[in-house]
C-alpha cells in the first residue's frame, strides 16, 4: 500500500505533503527547498509545523477511536530543536499518548532522520464534542 | 543581504503596514508578512489569514502560527544579540481561533540575554484580543 496524506487541510497539504503508510506507521516528510531557511536548513517553523501535523493527527485518532464525531483542539505544544534537517532529508515523525482523560489528551513525538533527532515535541490537546458547541 | 524574496501570491499590506523583507524561502511561501513600528519605536509584526493558512475546521492552523512566532520571535533574537540565532525551544499556548480574513498581530519581548542565549516571548492578537502566547530560548552563534 502507498503512503497517503494526512492533514489535508488549508495549511497542511500547502505545507506538506505529509504522508502516512496505510498500517499506520510512521510519518514521512521530504525536505524541499521552500521549506528552507535562510541558512538552507529546514525552517525552524517547518519542523514545528510538521511537529504539529504528527502530534495533532495521534490525538485525532485516539480521540474518534472513543467518539467517532470527536475532535481536537491543541491547547499547547512544546518542540525542542535538537539537531538541523537539510533539503532531500527524508523526515520521520512518531507520536504516541501520554495519557488520555475525558476531556484532554497528552502526546509526545519526535521527528528524525535516520537514527538522528531533529526535535523533540509534547503537545496538550482539547477533545471537543462536534455537538457541544 | 540578499534581495528579498517574493512570496507566491501578492497580498497588499493592512493600512500603515509595509511588507517585511524576507530572506528564508520557508517564510517568503507562507507570505507575504507585514510589520511596522509603533510611536514607542518597538517593532510589530502582522499576515492576513488566507486559504493556505487554515487547518480542516477553519482555524489558523497551530503550525502557521508557530511559523510566524518562529521568524519574528527569531527575528527579535537577532536583534538582541546582534547576531545569527538559531531556535532551541518553544512553548506555544493557543488561546482562541483565528480565522481566514483576520490580521493576526506579534508582539515580541526580550526576557533575557545572556552571552549565549536569548530567552524571547511573543504575544499574538487578531483586534486585541490573545489567540496565542509563545516562549522560546535562542542559542547565539558563534557565542561559547
Amino acid at each position: 500500500m502507498n503512503p497517503s496524506p494526512v492533514d489535508t487541510s488549508g495549511f497542511g497539504a500547502y505545507a506538506g505533503p505529509v504522508l502516512r503508510a496505510a498500517d499506520g506507521g510512521a510519518f514521512l516528510f521530504e525536505i524541499e527547498e521552500h521549506h528552507l531557511n535562510g541558512a538552507e536548513r529546514l525552517h525552524g517553523g517547518m519542523m514545528m509545523a510538521l511537529a504539529s501535523i504528527v502530534l495533532g493527527q495521534v490525538a485525532n485518532e485516539t480521540a474518534r477511536a472513543k467518539s467517532p464525531d470527536a475532535q481536537v483542539k491543541p491547547l499547547s505544544l512544546n518542540c525542542d530543536f535538537v539537531s538541523a534537517g537539510e533539503k532531500g532529508d527524508k523526515v520521520e515523525g512518531r507520536a504516541d499518548v501520554t495519557r488520555a482523560t475525558r476531556t484532554v489528551l497528552f502526546i509526545s513525538g519526535e521527528l528524525r532522520v535516520g537514527t538522528r533527532i531533529l526535535m523533540t515535541a509534547t503537545g496538550v490537546y482539547a477533545i471537543k464534542e462536534q455537538d457541544a458547541a | 543581504m540578499s534581495e528579498p524574496l517574493a512570496s507566491p501570491v501578492s497580498v497588499a499590506p493592512p493600512e500603515g503596514w509595509s511588507v517585511s523583507a524576507l530572506h528564508d524561502p520557508f517564510e517568503a511561501y507562507v507570505g507575504p508578512l507585514f510589520e511596522r513600528t509603533e510611536a514607542d519605536g518597538s517593532r510589530i509584526f502582522s499576515f492576513i489569514a488566507d486559504a493556505r493558512h487554515v487547518d480542516e475546521t477553519g482555524a489558523v492552523h497551530e503550525g502557521m502560527l508557530m511559523t510566524f512566532a518562529d521568524a519574528f520571535l527569531g527575528g527579535a533574537a537577532n536583534r538582541a544579540a546582534q547576531g545569527d540565532c538559531v531556535t532551541l525551544s518553544m512553548q506555544a499556548s493557543f488561546l482562541a481561533d483565528a480565522h481566514v480574513g483576520d490580521i493576526i498581530e506579534c508582539r515580541t519581548q526580550i526576557d533575557r540575554i545572556t552571552r549565549t542565549i536569548v530567552f524571547v516571548s511573543g504575544r499574538f492578537s487578531v483586534h486585541d484580543a490573545d489567540v496565542m502566547t509563545a516562549t522560546s530560548l535562542w542559542k547565539v552563534l558563534g557565542a561559547r
